[in-house]
């Protein structure tokens, strides 16, 4: 039982390890939800902290991002020697830390441990994975290796709480007992030959002192065969099987955006519906009415539904990440990146973007070089994000012939919704492969990356994992879209529409008339010389600049501009009305129909390349530091999208499709 | 590979070795932040290295050693130089 030591209330404690050590799981274990979350000053790295109280002391346990050394390759890692040391404002200097050590390979985590005995500030080692380590025939003699470190070692199993309480003993303990010993490292430093580096010769003689310290206290089993882990590794990185598996892996993912979330989607479009209801009936007919309605609700309809998309895409990735296969998928994907001008490491951030640009831009943190990163953050937006998905359903379902190609059971229009995915790809590494070579040169950036092992996701990381990126989404896009849902309202609603006399007109087809005749309507008509290339006419033009804010209002922009009223575009029911509209639009005063196959692929086409997203556009701005990338972000984008559109409905006219 | 041709063998590097061969550490070529790194990740004079596989398009390539496994790409593999056997 430990005392709490007379006086001291509070403790400040950090986590310090290596990446994949469980140090997620065990932060979550001794503290629970984060109580801070947010970036450190001055920099785009997440600070986390937790509160525990133990003894009657509190702990503020600061999670530091993984990092393998003090020689920091990242700014992740910066910050952790930062507060180390004392030198990141608003952190208190620690007064413990606790190193994270994974049992199943001790060595290289001693590295850290052994410069974390250096900082002087009391330490105590958290050994985990010590039942991963056993099935591998490894043993640590947790008393011997407390003797040789000289301070304290817990052995913890973070997912049945073992130990745990024994750890949160032994940090109030530790708060108030003298610093360990410094490593001995004179003896090895004499060792290493003398023409190199001091780091590197300083390194060396650390793991010396490593291999003479833990020799005796870890033993090694020879295993019986191949173990396990190896096996899976060798099927999953095998040149065909490997292959395969990545692209079964891949495919699992995205039926299940498109599968497991619309019937989410549609409840939460009803629910909207249901609510925006109620109001209209509630209060009378007016301004007010119009703005909460149109303006408000139809705005946060239009970010709530996207959550459970962003959250199912996260789910999975989470899952991945935990169990070890995305550090396997950037391996596998990395030489394909690397001809694109980016890196493995650039995989995760992209992937995650097909959910929403804004977590995956915000994961590229993770990359240390800095060109890739901004490489990886310039293209990120171009993958399809799942507000495009609805843009894509409704106009590959209705303007898209079904026939077969090839197999049967190939249908067009879903070749044609997985080429839209593909154009953003595409587009994508030919843009990172041209600013690689034109405005990013340099020198490709190392790539030396861990390959964990195979180990079950826990829940609570998950978890957390998918409640970060649906918060990130939620707060960073969600406040701006509903506020450009208000601007766009007032924009589409003023000025008051001059009505025929005798007005028998239905509500949806006044509100359709009060479109035409507002500003945004009036901007419409402006800009059609610049939009009939692309195949379409002033009320295309008008949807069009309506989604450069968010380009969630498209469709029910579009709803609006033909009559439908409050329809949603989004609900089945609304986009059968929507479509039969489409499809029996034509140009004004003619008979011609607007909406062909060449125009309804240059309208995707262009929402896959354009970037009509507000809040991606500030989140750039905010990772990158400077406001001269989002700008460059739009008008590449921007410009590519309505090139592509162009050369898209052209040529599909000639051709006749 | 080995070329006794003057008496001495020739020193192999980490991107000379066959998948699934083991070799020993003897020296990290380049003095700059990569090679430090990859002193860290436990790659020193004396350490044993295995060669588990490369990826399907070639690069990078999977190493084990000091217990755990780790990708690196060619360019990196041939900064690591090993004992000759």
């Amino acid at each position: 039982m430990h005392e709490p030591p007379a006086g001291r209330t509070h403790v400040t404690a950090v986590l310090l390890g290596n990446p994949n050590t469980g140090k997620s799981t065990l932060f979550s274990a001794l503290a629970g939800i984060p109580t801070r979350i947010g970036n450190y000053p001055g920099v785009t790295v997440e600070e986390k902290v937790g509160r525990f109280v133990h003894a009657g002391v509190t702990i503020d346990l600061v999670d530091l991002p993984g990092t393998y050394s003090f020689a920091p390759q990242s700014p992740d890692e910066q910050v952790a020697v930062d507060v180390l040391h004392g030198r990141m404002d608003g952190v208190a200097k620690p007064d413990c830390v606790i190193v994270v050590a994974d049992a199943t390979n001790l060595e290289r985590n001693c590295y850290l441990a052994s410069l974390a005995l250096e900082l002087g500030i009391p330490t105590i080692v958290a050994l985990t994975l010590s039942d991963v380590a056993a099935t591998k025939g490894i043993d640590v003699d947790v008393v011997a290796l407390a003797r040789r470190l000289g301070c304290p070692v817990v052995p913890v199993a973070a997912p049945t709480g073992a130990g745990i309480a024994d750890l949160r003993g032994a940090i109030v303990a530790a708060a108030d007992a003298p610093p360990p010993p410094r490593p001995d490292l004179a003896a090895h430093l004499g060792r290493v030959a003398a023409g190199r580096q001091p780091a590197e010769r300083e390194a060396i003689a650390r793991y010396a002192w490593i291999d003479a310290t833990l020799d005796g206290v870890v033993r090694r089993r020879p295993p019986a065969a191949i173990s396990l882990d190896e096996r899976i590794d060798a099927a999953l990185t095998h040149r065909l099987w490997g292959t395969l598996a990545f692209a079964v892996v891949m495919l699992a993912l995205f039926t299940s955006i498109f599968v497991l979330a619309a019937p989410l989607m549609e409840v939460i479009s009803a629910g909207m519906e249901a609510v925006a209801g109620s109001v209209e009936a509630a209060l009378p007919a007016g301004a007010i009415r119009s703005l909460l309605v149109h303006g408000v609700l139809a705005g946060v309809g239009g970010v709530v539904v996207f959550v459970p998309q962003i959250a199912l895409l996260f789910l999975f990735v989470a899952v991945l990440e935990g169990c070890g296969y995305l550090a396997r998928a950037a391996y596998l994907m990395d030489r394909l990146l690397v001809g694109a001008g980016l890196s493995g490491k650039s995989f995760i951030p992209l992937l995650s973007s097909f959910a929403c640009a804004i977590p995956g831009i915000m994961a590229a943190r993770t990359i240390e070089n800095r060109r890739d990163r901004l490489l990886t953050i310039l293209v990120a937006p171009l993958m399809s994000c799942s507000a495009r998905l609805p843009v894509y359903l409704l106009f590959c379902g209705a303007f898209v012939p079904d026939r077969a190609v090839g197999l049967p059971w190939i249908r067009l229009p879903a070749v044609v919704l997985v080429a839209m995915y593909a154009v953003g790809v595409v587009t994508a590494a030919a843009v990172a492969w041209v600013l690689s070579r034109t405005l990013f040169t340099g020198p490709p950036q190392p790539f030396v990356m861990e390959l964990p092992g195979w180990r079950w996701p826990q829940p609570a990381v998950v978890l957390e994992r998918v409640r970060e990126a649906a918060w990130s989404f939620l707060k960073n896009a969600g406040t701006l879209i509903v506020a450009m849902s208000i601007v766009l309202w007032a924009l589409g609603s003023y000025p008051k529409p001059v009505l025929p006399v005798g007005g028998d007109m239905t509500e949806a087809e006044v509100r359709g008339e009060a479109l035409r005749q507002s500003f945004l309507g009036r901007a419409g008509r402006a800009i059609e010389p610049v939009v009939r290339p692309l195949g379409w006419d002033w009320r295309l033009g008008c949807a069009a600049i309506a989604s450069f804010p968010a380009r969630e209002v498209v469709l029910g922009t579009l709803g609006v501009i033909y009559n439908l009223g409050d329809v949603d575009p989004g609900a089945e029911e609304g986009a059968t009305l929507l479509v039969r509209r489409l499809k029996a639009a034509t140009w004004d005063g003619t008979d011609r129909k607007v909406f062909t196959l060449p125009v309804a692929l240059s309208i995707m086409v262009f929402f896959a390349l354009c970037a009509q997203c507000m809040s991606t556009l500030v989140v750039i701005g905010r990772e990158t530091g400077s406001r001269l990338w989002p700008v460059v972000t739009f008008l590449y984008m921007t410009a590519l999208a309505w090139l592509a559109a162009f050369v898209v409905y052209q040529l599909g006219t000639r051709l006749g499709w | 590979m080995v070329d006794l041709a003057d008496g001495f063998p020739a020193p192999v590097r980490l991107d000379g070795l066959a998948v699934g061969s083991i070799g020993r550490v003897a020296d990290v070529l380049g003095g700059d932040g990569t090679s430090l790194r990859l002193i860290e990740m436990g790659l020193t004079p004396g350490a044993t290295v295995r060669l588990v596989g490369r990826a399907p398009l070639g690069d990078p390539w999977e190493i084990e050693l000091r217990g755990y496994r780790l990708s690196l790409r060619r360019a990196e593999a041939a900064r690591v130089v090993l004992e000759p056997r």
